[in-house]
Protein backbone atom coordinates (compact mmCIF):
# COMPACT_ATOMS: atom_id res chain seq x y z
CA UNK A 1 0.00 0.00 0.00
CA UNK A 2 2.52 2.31 0.95
CA UNK A 3 5.23 1.42 -1.46
CA UNK A 4 2.58 2.28 -4.11
CA UNK A 5 1.82 5.44 -2.73
CA UNK A 6 5.37 6.38 -2.95
CA UNK A 7 5.54 5.19 -6.27
CA UNK A 8 2.87 6.97 -7.32
CA UNK A 9 3.81 10.61 -6.10
CA UNK A 10 7.01 9.61 -8.17
CA UNK A 11 5.29 9.94 -11.86
CA UNK A 12 1.55 11.16 -10.98
CA UNK A 13 0.78 11.54 -14.52
CA UNK A 14 1.15 7.71 -15.61
CA UNK A 15 -0.41 6.64 -12.06
CA UNK A 16 -3.76 9.05 -12.94
CA UNK A 17 -3.91 7.49 -16.43
CA UNK A 18 -4.00 4.26 -15.12
CA UNK A 19 -6.54 5.11 -12.45
CA UNK A 20 -8.66 6.61 -14.78
CA UNK A 21 -8.64 3.94 -17.09
CA UNK A 22 -9.30 1.17 -14.18
CA UNK A 23 -12.53 3.11 -13.02
CA UNK A 24 -14.04 3.79 -16.46
CA UNK A 25 -13.88 -0.23 -16.65
CA UNK A 26 -15.33 -0.49 -13.62
CA UNK A 27 -17.64 2.45 -14.22
CA UNK A 28 -18.45 0.93 -17.69
CA UNK A 29 -18.87 -2.78 -16.05
CA UNK A 30 -20.54 -2.06 -13.03
CA UNK A 31 -23.15 0.38 -14.01
CA UNK A 32 -24.27 -1.43 -17.21
CA UNK A 33 -24.88 -4.77 -14.74
CA UNK A 34 -27.04 -2.81 -12.77
CA UNK A 35 -28.99 -1.36 -15.42
CA UNK A 36 -29.44 -4.44 -17.41
CA UNK A 37 -30.03 -6.29 -14.26
CA UNK A 38 -32.85 -4.17 -13.54
CA UNK A 39 -34.12 -4.15 -16.99
CA UNK A 40 -33.70 -7.85 -17.07
CA UNK A 41 -35.52 -8.57 -13.23
CA UNK A 42 -38.39 -6.56 -15.20
CA UNK A 43 -38.69 -8.73 -18.34
CA UNK A 44 -39.09 -11.54 -16.28
CA UNK A 45 -41.08 -10.01 -13.78
CA UNK A 46 -43.53 -8.76 -16.65
CA UNK A 47 -43.46 -12.38 -17.98
CA UNK A 48 -44.11 -14.08 -15.28
CA UNK A 49 -47.39 -12.11 -14.47
CA UNK A 50 -48.60 -12.60 -17.60
CA UNK A 51 -48.17 -16.40 -17.66
CA UNK A 52 -50.04 -16.57 -15.25
CA UNK A 53 -52.75 -14.76 -15.39
CA UNK A 54 -53.01 -16.07 -18.93
CA UNK A 55 -51.60 -19.91 -19.09
CA UNK A 56 -52.71 -20.36 -22.47
CA UNK A 57 -50.77 -17.53 -24.16
CA UNK A 58 -47.27 -19.37 -22.68
CA UNK A 59 -45.37 -20.10 -25.77
CA UNK A 60 -46.23 -16.72 -27.09
CA UNK A 61 -45.07 -14.93 -23.92
CA UNK A 62 -42.07 -16.60 -23.69
CA UNK A 63 -41.14 -16.19 -27.29
CA UNK A 64 -41.32 -12.25 -26.67
CA UNK A 65 -39.82 -12.82 -22.65
CA UNK A 66 -36.59 -13.92 -24.64
CA UNK A 67 -36.48 -11.70 -27.06
CA UNK A 68 -36.60 -8.90 -24.30
CA UNK A 69 -34.30 -10.37 -22.32
CA UNK A 70 -31.52 -10.48 -25.65
CA UNK A 71 -32.15 -7.07 -26.27
CA UNK A 72 -31.91 -6.12 -22.49
CA UNK A 73 -28.34 -7.99 -22.05
CA UNK A 74 -27.20 -6.07 -24.70
CA UNK A 75 -27.35 -3.14 -22.61
CA UNK A 76 -24.26 -4.69 -20.27
CA UNK A 77 -22.76 -5.07 -23.02
CA UNK A 78 -22.07 -1.72 -24.66
CA UNK A 79 -21.09 -0.46 -21.11
CA UNK A 80 -18.76 -3.01 -21.29
CA UNK A 81 -17.22 -2.52 -24.35
CA UNK A 82 -17.55 1.29 -23.46
CA UNK A 83 -15.04 0.47 -20.56
CA UNK A 84 -12.62 -2.00 -22.39
CA UNK A 85 -12.10 0.59 -25.23
CA UNK A 86 -11.10 3.19 -22.33
CA UNK A 87 -9.11 0.94 -20.90
CA UNK A 88 -7.39 -0.34 -23.86
CA UNK A 89 -6.89 1.86 -26.37
CA UNK B 1 -23.69 -26.68 -11.22
CA UNK B 2 -25.75 -29.29 -9.85
CA UNK B 3 -22.30 -30.06 -7.66
CA UNK B 4 -22.38 -26.80 -5.74
CA UNK B 5 -26.25 -26.37 -5.64
CA UNK B 6 -26.45 -29.64 -4.11
CA UNK B 7 -23.92 -28.92 -1.31
CA UNK B 8 -25.97 -27.58 1.33
CA UNK B 9 -27.79 -30.38 3.01
CA UNK B 10 -23.99 -32.01 4.01
CA UNK B 11 -22.12 -30.59 6.78
CA UNK B 12 -18.78 -28.84 5.12
CA UNK B 13 -15.84 -31.00 5.23
CA UNK B 14 -17.28 -34.36 4.47
CA UNK B 15 -16.06 -34.59 1.07
CA UNK B 16 -14.84 -37.35 -0.76
CA UNK B 17 -17.08 -40.23 -1.41
CA UNK B 18 -19.95 -40.53 0.89
CA UNK B 19 -20.47 -44.35 2.17
CA UNK B 20 -22.46 -46.72 -0.22
CA UNK B 21 -24.69 -48.49 2.20
CA UNK B 22 -26.80 -45.22 3.12
CA UNK B 23 -30.03 -45.47 2.13
CA UNK B 24 -32.21 -43.05 0.11
CA UNK B 25 -29.48 -41.58 -1.80
CA UNK B 26 -30.12 -41.65 -5.59
CA UNK B 27 -26.95 -42.24 -8.56
CA UNK B 28 -27.23 -38.27 -9.04
CA UNK B 29 -26.72 -37.38 -5.57
CA UNK B 30 -23.79 -39.93 -4.89
CA UNK B 31 -22.29 -38.19 -8.23
CA UNK B 32 -23.23 -34.84 -6.81
CA UNK B 33 -21.98 -35.51 -3.70
CA UNK B 34 -18.34 -37.01 -5.16
CA UNK B 35 -17.99 -34.10 -7.61
CA UNK B 36 -17.97 -31.63 -4.80
CA UNK B 37 -15.92 -33.73 -2.50
CA UNK B 38 -13.45 -33.95 -4.85
CA UNK B 39 -14.10 -29.94 -5.60
CA UNK B 40 -13.56 -29.15 -1.74
CA UNK B 41 -10.62 -31.63 -1.12
CA UNK B 42 -8.72 -29.71 -4.10
CA UNK B 43 -9.45 -26.51 -2.39
CA UNK B 44 -7.81 -27.95 0.91
CA UNK B 45 -5.13 -29.22 -1.11
CA UNK B 46 -4.15 -26.61 -3.24
CA UNK B 47 -3.70 -24.39 0.32
CA UNK B 48 -2.01 -27.38 2.02
CA UNK B 49 0.43 -27.87 -1.20
CA UNK B 50 0.84 -23.89 -2.23
CA UNK B 51 -0.28 -21.61 0.58
CA UNK B 52 -2.10 -18.28 -0.22
CA UNK B 53 0.41 -16.44 -1.19
CA UNK B 54 0.94 -15.20 -4.85
CA UNK B 55 3.41 -16.35 -7.56
CA UNK B 56 3.01 -14.69 -10.64
CA UNK B 57 4.37 -16.24 -13.23
CA UNK B 58 7.18 -13.73 -15.02
CA UNK B 59 5.35 -13.33 -18.06
CA UNK B 60 2.26 -11.81 -16.46
CA UNK B 61 4.17 -9.77 -13.73
CA UNK B 62 5.89 -7.95 -16.50
CA UNK B 63 2.81 -7.76 -18.51
CA UNK B 64 4.18 -9.38 -21.18
CA UNK B 65 1.01 -12.04 -21.36
CA UNK B 66 -2.43 -9.99 -21.77
CA UNK B 67 -5.54 -11.92 -21.69
CA UNK B 68 -7.21 -10.49 -25.39
CA UNK B 69 -4.23 -12.05 -26.99
CA UNK B 70 -5.68 -15.22 -27.83
CA UNK B 71 -8.05 -13.25 -29.93
CA UNK B 72 -5.21 -12.07 -31.90
CA UNK B 73 -5.81 -12.60 -35.42
CA UNK B 74 -2.12 -13.51 -36.56
CA UNK B 75 -2.01 -13.67 -40.43
CA UNK B 76 -0.90 -18.05 -41.28
CA UNK B 77 -0.55 -17.17 -45.17
CA UNK B 78 -1.54 -15.07 -47.86
CA UNK B 79 -3.68 -16.13 -50.64
CA UNK B 80 -4.14 -13.07 -53.47
CA UNK B 81 -5.74 -10.47 -51.16
CA UNK B 82 -6.92 -12.58 -48.95
CA UNK B 83 -4.69 -12.83 -45.39
CA UNK B 84 -5.66 -16.65 -43.92
CA UNK B 85 -5.79 -16.30 -40.18
CA UNK B 86 -7.83 -18.20 -37.98
CA UNK B 87 -11.14 -15.87 -38.51
CA UNK B 88 -10.94 -16.92 -42.16
CA UNK B 89 -10.71 -20.05 -41.35
CA UNK B 90 -13.55 -20.19 -39.09
CA UNK B 91 -16.02 -18.26 -41.76
CA UNK B 92 -15.03 -21.06 -44.07
CA UNK B 93 -15.94 -24.01 -41.74
CA UNK B 94 -19.08 -22.07 -40.65
CA UNK B 95 -20.16 -21.79 -44.59
CA UNK B 96 -19.12 -25.50 -44.99
CA UNK B 97 -21.12 -26.64 -42.12
CA UNK B 98 -24.44 -24.96 -43.09
CA UNK B 99 -24.42 -25.51 -46.69
CA UNK B 100 -23.40 -29.16 -46.16
CA UNK B 101 -25.85 -29.79 -43.75
CA UNK B 102 -28.54 -28.29 -45.01
CA UNK B 103 -27.85 -29.04 -48.98
CA UNK B 104 -27.40 -32.81 -46.75
CA UNK B 105 -30.77 -32.72 -45.18
CA UNK B 106 -32.53 -31.85 -48.53
CA UNK B 107 -31.67 -33.90 -50.98
CA UNK B 108 -32.92 -36.76 -48.72
CA UNK B 109 -35.86 -35.74 -46.73
CA UNK B 110 -37.46 -38.53 -44.97
CA UNK B 111 -41.25 -39.51 -44.06
CA UNK B 112 -39.58 -40.57 -40.67
CA UNK B 113 -36.99 -37.80 -39.58
CA UNK B 114 -33.58 -38.61 -38.44
CA UNK B 115 -32.57 -36.37 -35.77
CA UNK B 116 -30.63 -34.19 -37.60
CA UNK B 117 -33.49 -33.29 -39.94
CA UNK B 118 -35.76 -33.03 -36.77
CA UNK B 119 -33.72 -30.22 -35.58
CA UNK B 120 -33.21 -28.47 -39.08
CA UNK B 121 -36.93 -28.82 -39.31
CA UNK B 122 -37.27 -27.17 -36.03
CA UNK B 123 -34.88 -24.36 -37.32
CA UNK B 124 -37.02 -23.87 -40.43
CA UNK B 125 -40.25 -23.85 -38.65
CA UNK B 126 -38.92 -21.00 -36.52
CA UNK B 127 -37.72 -19.31 -39.16
CA UNK B 128 -40.64 -19.46 -41.03
CA UNK B 129 -42.77 -18.13 -38.00
CA UNK B 130 -40.90 -14.98 -37.59
CA UNK B 131 -40.76 -14.10 -40.86
CA UNK B 132 -44.55 -14.80 -41.50
CA UNK B 133 -45.57 -12.56 -38.38
CA UNK B 134 -43.04 -9.57 -39.46
CA UNK B 135 -43.39 -9.39 -42.84
CA UNK B 136 -46.46 -9.52 -45.53
CA UNK B 137 -47.04 -12.55 -48.24
CA UNK B 138 -44.94 -10.91 -50.73
CA UNK B 139 -41.78 -9.84 -48.76
CA UNK B 140 -41.91 -13.29 -46.83
CA UNK B 141 -41.83 -14.90 -49.89
CA UNK B 142 -38.86 -13.12 -51.00
CA UNK B 143 -36.98 -12.51 -47.80
CA UNK B 144 -38.01 -15.76 -46.19
CA UNK B 145 -34.81 -17.57 -47.09
CA UNK B 146 -32.22 -14.57 -46.08
CA UNK B 147 -34.12 -15.14 -42.71
CA UNK B 148 -33.17 -18.29 -42.49
CA UNK B 149 -29.98 -18.35 -44.08
CA UNK B 150 -29.16 -15.49 -41.48
CA UNK B 151 -30.25 -17.87 -38.80
CA UNK B 152 -28.71 -21.08 -39.41
CA UNK B 153 -25.25 -18.95 -40.55
CA UNK B 154 -24.86 -17.28 -37.18
CA UNK B 155 -26.16 -19.69 -35.25
CA UNK B 156 -23.58 -22.39 -36.80
CA UNK B 157 -20.97 -19.91 -35.82
CA UNK B 158 -21.99 -19.91 -33.00
CA UNK B 159 -21.90 -23.26 -31.85
CA UNK B 160 -18.54 -23.85 -33.50
CA UNK B 161 -17.05 -21.45 -31.49
CA UNK B 162 -17.46 -23.87 -28.45
CA UNK B 163 -15.35 -26.57 -29.69
CA UNK B 164 -11.70 -26.62 -28.85
CA UNK B 165 -9.85 -26.37 -31.97
CA UNK B 166 -6.08 -25.91 -32.51
CA UNK B 167 -6.06 -22.48 -33.30
CA UNK B 168 -3.93 -20.28 -30.88
CA UNK B 169 -0.79 -20.05 -33.02
CA UNK B 170 0.22 -17.26 -30.40
CA UNK B 171 1.39 -20.11 -28.48
CA UNK B 172 2.44 -23.73 -29.50
CA UNK B 173 3.37 -26.89 -27.81
CA UNK B 174 5.12 -29.88 -29.09
CA UNK B 175 3.74 -33.77 -30.31
CA UNK B 176 6.25 -35.86 -31.63
CA UNK B 177 8.65 -32.71 -31.86
CA UNK B 178 5.97 -31.00 -34.44
CA UNK B 179 4.82 -27.74 -33.01
CA UNK B 180 0.78 -27.65 -32.47
CA UNK B 181 -1.11 -24.41 -32.16
CA UNK B 182 -2.98 -24.66 -28.97
CA UNK B 183 -6.17 -25.55 -28.65
CA UNK B 184 -8.68 -22.66 -28.15
CA UNK B 185 -12.04 -21.61 -28.22
CA UNK B 186 -12.46 -18.97 -30.98
CA UNK B 187 -15.45 -18.02 -32.81
CA UNK B 188 -15.70 -15.74 -35.64
CA UNK B 189 -18.29 -13.47 -33.71
CA UNK B 190 -15.25 -12.48 -31.39
CA UNK B 191 -13.87 -10.50 -33.95
CA UNK B 192 -15.98 -6.83 -35.03
CA UNK B 193 -15.72 -7.91 -38.76
CA UNK B 194 -18.01 -10.28 -38.96
CA UNK B 195 -21.33 -9.02 -37.03
CA UNK B 196 -20.42 -5.65 -38.70
CA UNK B 197 -20.70 -7.14 -42.46
CA UNK B 198 -24.07 -9.19 -41.56
CA UNK B 199 -25.26 -6.02 -39.86
CA UNK B 200 -24.19 -3.87 -42.73
CA UNK B 201 -26.05 -6.04 -45.43
CA UNK B 202 -29.43 -5.93 -43.29
CA UNK B 203 -28.99 -2.67 -42.88
CA UNK B 204 -28.39 -1.58 -46.67
CA UNK B 205 -31.27 -4.18 -47.06
CA UNK B 206 -33.90 -2.72 -45.20
CA UNK B 207 -32.95 0.72 -46.33
CA UNK B 208 -33.07 -0.17 -50.22
CA UNK B 209 -36.31 -1.56 -49.32
CA UNK B 210 -38.08 1.26 -47.97
CA UNK B 211 -36.65 3.70 -50.21
CA UNK B 212 -38.47 1.43 -53.06
CA UNK B 213 -41.36 1.56 -51.45
CA UNK B 214 -42.35 4.78 -50.16
CA UNK B 215 -39.91 6.98 -52.60
CA UNK B 216 -36.67 8.38 -50.74
CA UNK B 217 -38.81 11.70 -49.32
CA UNK B 218 -41.15 9.21 -48.41
CA UNK B 219 -38.53 6.98 -46.95
CA UNK B 220 -37.37 9.78 -44.52
CA UNK B 221 -40.70 10.96 -43.34
CA UNK B 222 -41.66 7.21 -42.67
CA UNK B 223 -39.23 6.98 -39.89
CA UNK B 224 -41.32 9.14 -38.00
CA UNK B 225 -44.04 8.18 -35.60
CA UNK B 226 -47.62 8.33 -36.88
CA UNK B 227 -49.52 11.50 -35.18
CA UNK B 228 -46.24 13.49 -34.48
CA UNK B 229 -47.21 17.41 -35.17
CA UNK B 230 -46.11 20.62 -34.00
CA UNK B 231 -42.80 21.89 -33.16
CA UNK B 232 -42.03 18.95 -31.44
CA UNK B 233 -40.83 17.57 -34.38
CA UNK B 234 -37.86 19.32 -34.54
CA UNK B 235 -36.79 17.13 -31.33
CA UNK B 236 -38.23 13.67 -32.47
CA UNK B 237 -36.64 14.01 -36.23
CA UNK B 238 -33.64 13.74 -35.34
CA UNK B 239 -33.66 11.48 -32.77
CA UNK B 240 -35.68 9.24 -35.35
CA UNK B 241 -33.14 9.27 -37.65
CA UNK B 242 -30.41 8.46 -35.09
CA UNK B 243 -31.68 5.80 -33.60
CA UNK B 244 -32.18 4.42 -37.51
CA UNK B 245 -28.39 4.79 -37.47
CA UNK B 246 -28.07 3.06 -34.04
CA UNK B 247 -29.56 0.02 -35.39
CA UNK B 248 -26.57 -0.43 -37.17
CA UNK B 249 -24.46 -0.27 -33.78
CA UNK B 250 -26.90 -2.14 -31.81
CA UNK B 251 -27.08 -4.98 -34.03
CA UNK B 252 -23.41 -5.51 -34.85
CA UNK B 253 -22.53 -4.72 -30.98
CA UNK B 254 -24.86 -6.85 -29.30
CA UNK B 255 -23.67 -9.86 -31.50
CA UNK B 256 -19.59 -8.94 -31.55
CA UNK B 257 -19.95 -8.19 -27.52
CA UNK B 258 -21.97 -10.96 -26.26
CA UNK B 259 -19.68 -13.89 -27.75
CA UNK B 260 -16.62 -11.80 -26.71
CA UNK B 261 -17.35 -11.27 -23.61
CA UNK B 262 -18.65 -14.75 -23.30
CA UNK B 263 -15.68 -16.17 -24.55
CA UNK B 264 -13.60 -13.77 -22.31
CA UNK B 265 -15.17 -14.98 -19.24
CA UNK B 266 -15.35 -18.63 -20.07
CA UNK B 267 -11.51 -18.14 -19.77
CA UNK B 268 -11.38 -16.22 -16.77
CA UNK B 269 -13.59 -18.64 -14.81
CA UNK B 270 -12.18 -21.71 -16.61
CA UNK B 271 -7.51 -20.58 -14.99
CA UNK B 272 -6.77 -17.39 -16.68
CA UNK B 273 -7.85 -15.29 -13.54
CA UNK B 274 -5.96 -17.56 -11.58
CA UNK B 275 -2.93 -17.55 -13.45
CA UNK B 276 -3.13 -13.50 -13.47
CA UNK B 277 -3.32 -13.31 -9.84
CA UNK B 278 -0.59 -15.88 -9.36
CA UNK B 279 -2.84 -17.82 -7.37
CA UNK B 280 -3.68 -21.24 -8.29
CA UNK B 281 -6.15 -21.79 -6.05
CA UNK B 282 -8.92 -18.92 -8.06
CA UNK B 283 -9.10 -21.06 -11.11
CA UNK B 284 -9.38 -24.39 -9.32
CA UNK B 285 -12.41 -22.39 -7.16
CA UNK B 286 -13.88 -20.88 -10.43
CA UNK B 287 -13.53 -23.72 -12.07
CA UNK B 288 -17.43 -25.23 -11.92
CA UNK B 289 -18.53 -21.66 -12.53
CA UNK B 290 -16.52 -22.11 -15.63
CA UNK B 291 -18.03 -24.76 -16.42
CA UNK B 292 -21.39 -23.36 -15.80
CA UNK B 293 -20.99 -20.26 -17.57
CA UNK B 294 -19.90 -22.70 -20.84
CA UNK B 295 -22.87 -24.82 -20.34
CA UNK B 296 -25.31 -21.41 -20.43
CA UNK B 297 -23.71 -19.81 -23.15
CA UNK B 298 -23.46 -22.80 -25.93
CA UNK B 299 -27.14 -23.61 -25.07
CA UNK B 300 -28.72 -20.37 -24.32
CA UNK B 301 -26.32 -17.54 -25.47
CA UNK B 302 -25.17 -19.16 -28.84
CA UNK B 303 -29.19 -19.94 -30.16
CA UNK B 304 -30.81 -16.74 -28.45
CA UNK B 305 -28.22 -14.26 -30.16
CA UNK B 306 -28.83 -16.11 -33.74
CA UNK B 307 -32.63 -15.67 -32.97
CA UNK B 308 -32.41 -12.50 -32.36
CA UNK B 309 -30.21 -11.62 -34.99
CA UNK B 310 -32.51 -13.01 -37.48
CA UNK B 311 -36.22 -11.71 -36.16
CA UNK B 312 -34.56 -8.09 -35.90
CA UNK B 313 -33.66 -8.41 -39.68
CA UNK B 314 -37.07 -9.58 -40.18
CA UNK B 315 -38.55 -6.82 -38.10
CA UNK B 316 -36.57 -3.83 -39.55
CA UNK B 317 -37.46 -4.98 -42.92
CA UNK B 318 -40.76 -5.54 -42.25
CA UNK B 319 -41.11 -1.86 -40.39
CA UNK B 320 -39.17 -0.21 -43.77
CA UNK B 321 -42.41 -1.25 -45.83
CA UNK B 322 -45.03 -0.94 -43.56
CA UNK B 323 -46.97 2.06 -43.68
CA UNK B 324 -48.07 4.34 -40.97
Amino acid sequence: MLHALIAATGEPLEYGKAAGRAIALGFGAGGGAAGAGAGIGAVFNASIQSKTRQPELRAEVERDQWLGFALTEATFFYGLVGGFIAFFL
Amino acid sequence: MSAVAGAPPIAPGVGGTPPAEKHGMSTKRKIGLSVFGVWFGGIVLFVILFGVTAHKAPDVASSAFSPVDEFRLDTWFKAGPVAFNKGVLYLLLTTGITLGVMFYIARRLQQRPGRLQVAVEMFYDLARRMSRENLDQRMERKYFPLIATIFVFILVSNLIGYIPLPVNSGSTFKVFGAHIPSLQIYAADTNVAFPLILALSVFVLFTYEGVKHHGPIGYVKSLMPGGVKGPIVGLIFPIEILSNFLRLISLTVRLWANLLAGHLLIAFMGGELGVLVGLQLVSWVLLPFGVAIFIFEAVLIAGLQAFIFAILTAIYIGGAVESH
